[in-house]
């Protein structure tokens, strides 16, 4: 087909569509209705629900902290807190600048920028998150081996089933780490060419 | 005539347009219903600000175009959905299978198209001059030219390759 032809096609499509009339008032007008949920509710419900549980375990570790006796447990209780608090924040953030983005005043181009922008900003963290668990994974677990059975992680004797349960999750987390990736990848390359092409 | 009637009545004129963008947009009829929902949803959210400064078509154009944009695909998310299975490209008496396969070609040459591409594409198919083009998309007329000649090129050489 020529470009001639496509336009062709696309002018007599057209012609056909405007012949068949589907909508109602009805449907239209249902549509309208605020029932209809943001896109982004979902989303931002499943990580409100998740930040108020890290904040919620921030607050217990904050009220125990002085429980955590030497420098290293003090240390990993530290990044613990870190992670488990700046990551909702920065991650509810970046959902809001999606939903900010203001597709009733800003042109196409605007829109594009700003979308892609916060949507790149948002899976970074996302992917960030997935690659911190590792190292996070390893100060949780002194953290809450000393707060939840007053045991010093470091120094205490580890059975065969400890070294099995840190194995599993950390084939879990890998397996996960590498499929997150892979879906930031697929995401932001494309909207990154976007992206690049546009400034 | 109030508002509600008004926005009912410019939703009707225009139904095909946002049919062609949401297909062009969308790769299955579900999130095409879904876009189309959200089109209609956005232009009303947006209607009472809608002033006639504008062209009422550049408006349009633009709030469908930028929900396209936004648009999360279905699968991510569940919210309300209205049935529009009406809304599709019926089979009419005089249905016509030839047309019917190049209008499928026609979308699988837009839909090979970055997002960018797809709405220059249908602006320009849609036969809108560069300014209105630059209007709706912000881009400056000049680069609205360089694009859509970079498109034609595309669309030439995988014409070609088939």
């Amino acid at each position: 087909m020529e470009m001639e032809e496509l336009q062709a096609t696309w002018t007599q499509m057209s012609e056909e569509l405007d012949k068949q009339k589907r909508l109602t008032d009805k449907i239209i007008l249902e549509m309208t209705q605020q029932k209809y949920k943001n896109k982004f509710h979902g989303i931002t419900f499943y990580e409100t629900i998740g930040a108020i549980i890290c904040f919620a375990i921030a607050l217990y570790l904050i009220f125990n902290f002085h429980r955590l006796d030497t420098w290293y447990l003090m240390l990993c209780g530290s990044i613990t807190l870190v992670f488990i608090l700046i990551l909702p924040i920065l991650t509810l953030r970046f959902l809001k600048k999606i939903k900010d983005v203001d597709i009733s005043e800003s042109n196409y181009k605007e829109t594009l920028f700003q979308y892609t922008k916060a949507k790149n900003r948002l899976l970074f963290i996302q992917q960030f998150a997935f690659y911190a668990s590792f190292a996070v994974m390893f100060t949780t677990l002194p953290v809450a081996s000393k707060l939840l059975s007053n045991k010093d992680f470091f120094l205490m004797e580890k059975g065969l089933g400890l070294y099995a349960f840190i194995g599993v999750v950390l084939v879990f987390l890998f397996f996960f780490a590498r499929w997150g990736y892979g879906c930031y990848k697929g995401v932001t390359s494309s909207a990154e060419d976007i992206l690049r092409e546009l400034e | 005539m109030d508002r509600e009637d008004e926005f009912v009545r410019v939703i009707k004129k225009n139904e095909g347009v946002i049919f062609k963008i949401t297909t062009i947009y969308t790769d299955n009829r579900e999130d095409q219903q879904d876009l189309y929902q959200d089109i209609v949803y956005q232009l009303w959210k947006s209607f009472d600000s809608f002033r006639g400064e504008a062209k009422f078509s550049t408006w349009m154009y633009r709030i469908a175009l930028n929900t396209a944009l936004t648009h999360i695909k279905r699968n991510k998310r569940k919210g309300h959905s209205v049935a529009i299975d009406r809304v599709v490209l019926r089979q009419t008496e005089l249905y016509d299978t030839v047309f019917e396969e190049r209008v499928k070609i026609l979308y699988g040459y837009i839909h090979q198209l970055n997002v960018l591409e797809k709405g220059l594409m249908l602006l320009l198919l849609e036969g809108k001059s560069y300014t209105e083009i630059s209007d709706i998309t912000g881009l400056t007329p000049s680069n609205v030219g360089t694009r859509i000649s970079r498109i034609k090129t595309k669309l030439k050489s995988k014409i070609i390759k088939k």
